[in-house]
């Protein structure tokens, strides 16, 4: 999986680039290498749960969380 | 290595570090991270006095791709002299994709080995646990490749004494000492000072410092007989608010500097023969 806000392009305002580079649409700017492993979902990193500007309503589910684990 | 050592003429060696996996060329288009791009300017820090280059490997979008150091390998090869190779093992992906760095053809002469994990942004922790800087220590070993022990702060010194005390290690030790934010040793004089105070015997240091303190950090380690490490992986700029043109600009500077504190630089040859390569 791979997110949503992520995109590749080679330019925006401020920059214009021979190939295309990881973009995130939220925070309207280009991405770093470790964060783009986020947004990709590589190495084991969930970018809804890793992604610090990830828009954390899109996460929200309106089921009740199952509880595994309970502690009683 | 002491102060002495510098006294006494000890040269320095230089390492040039051109790309590392941190940044982009959105932060800065001069960065190098194509193969060829890479092997142009670490040729030119070559010429310099660079006798080793640090190397990580990058696709088409800039994204760290280990598969890729091979490549990134062979161009530094074609385009270089004698400048000899130290392949990443550091990083954020997994074991499989960091072992990359010690299975090219040929493997390198060095390789980084990360004494423990750090931290980045909120979520993200290298996963350098014992369990694989044993395994990388063990394969690098088999292979004749010498580890640059990376101690991004105190306790990873431990860390190699673990492995020393494990015979996993080979003397001359060469430790990275890394300097600046976060889980990194805090970048000053006296932790500089205190950190190559607790180095075990039969060993070298290199000196690594984050952005603004690489200038002043590496100059206190040429004075101390250390050696050091600039480029564009830990320093994006010249100065405050000009950025590096080229890694070569970077190596120039450092060159002159050593030049001025008549401490000579130490040519590959030289380096293979001062830490038994």
């Amino acid at each position: 999986m791979t997110c949503p806000h992520l995109s590749y392009r080679r330019s925006d305002d401020d920059h214009e680039f021979e190939n295309e580079r990881p973009y995130c649409e939220v925070t309207e700017s280009f991405v770093s290498p470790m964060k783009a492993d986020i947004c990709n979902n590589r190495h084991g990193f969930d970018y809804t749960r890793d992604c610090e500007v990830y828009p954390q309503e899109e996460t929200a589910t309106d089921e009740e969380p199952e509880l595994t684990n309970p502690v009683d | 290595m002491s102060y002495e050592d510098y006294l006494n003429d000890e040269k320095t060696i230089l390492t040039v570090a051109p790309t590392g996996g941190v940044h982009g060329k959105d932060k800065n288009p001069n960065l190098p991270e194509q193969p060829e791009e890479i092997a142009e300017q670490v040729a030119a820090c070559e010429e310099i006095g660079a006798a080793i280059c640090h190397l990580h490997a990058r696709d088409e979008h800039g994204e760290n791709d280990a598969e890729r150091i091979q490549a990134v390998n062979d161009a530094v090869r074609d385009r270089c002299d004698d400048i000899i190779i130290q392949n990443t093992t550091g990083g954020q992906s997994t074991y499989d994709a960091r072992v990359e760095g010690i299975r090219t053809e040929p493997a390198p002469e060095m390789a980084s080995l990360d004494m423990g994990p750090f931290n980045r942004g909120k979520h993200i922790i290298t996963e350098h646990n014992r369990h694989n800087i044993d395994r990388l220590a063990a394969e690098m070993r088999e292979k004749g490749i010498k580890p640059e022990l990376e101690c991004f702060n105190n306790g990873h010194v431990n860390e190699v004494y673990r492995l020393i005390d494990r015979g996993a290690l080979e003397p001359p030790y060469y430790f990275n000492l890394v300097f600046g934010h976060g889980t990194f040793t805090p970048p000053t004089p006296e932790n500089v000072l205190n950190l190559v105070s607790n180095l075990p015997e039969n060993s070298e240091f290199n000196l690594l410092a984050v952005g603004r303190h690489q200038l002043p950090l590496t100059t206190l380690s040429m004075i101390l007989g250390g050696h050091v490490r600039v480029g564009m992986e830990d320093n994006l700029y010249y100065r405050s608010g000009e950025q590096a043109r080229s890694n070569a600009q970077l190596v120039e500077r450092t060159a002159r500097i050593a030049d001025l504190l008549e401490a000579d630089l130490a040519t590959p040859a030289e380096t293979r023969k001062r830490l038994g390569l």
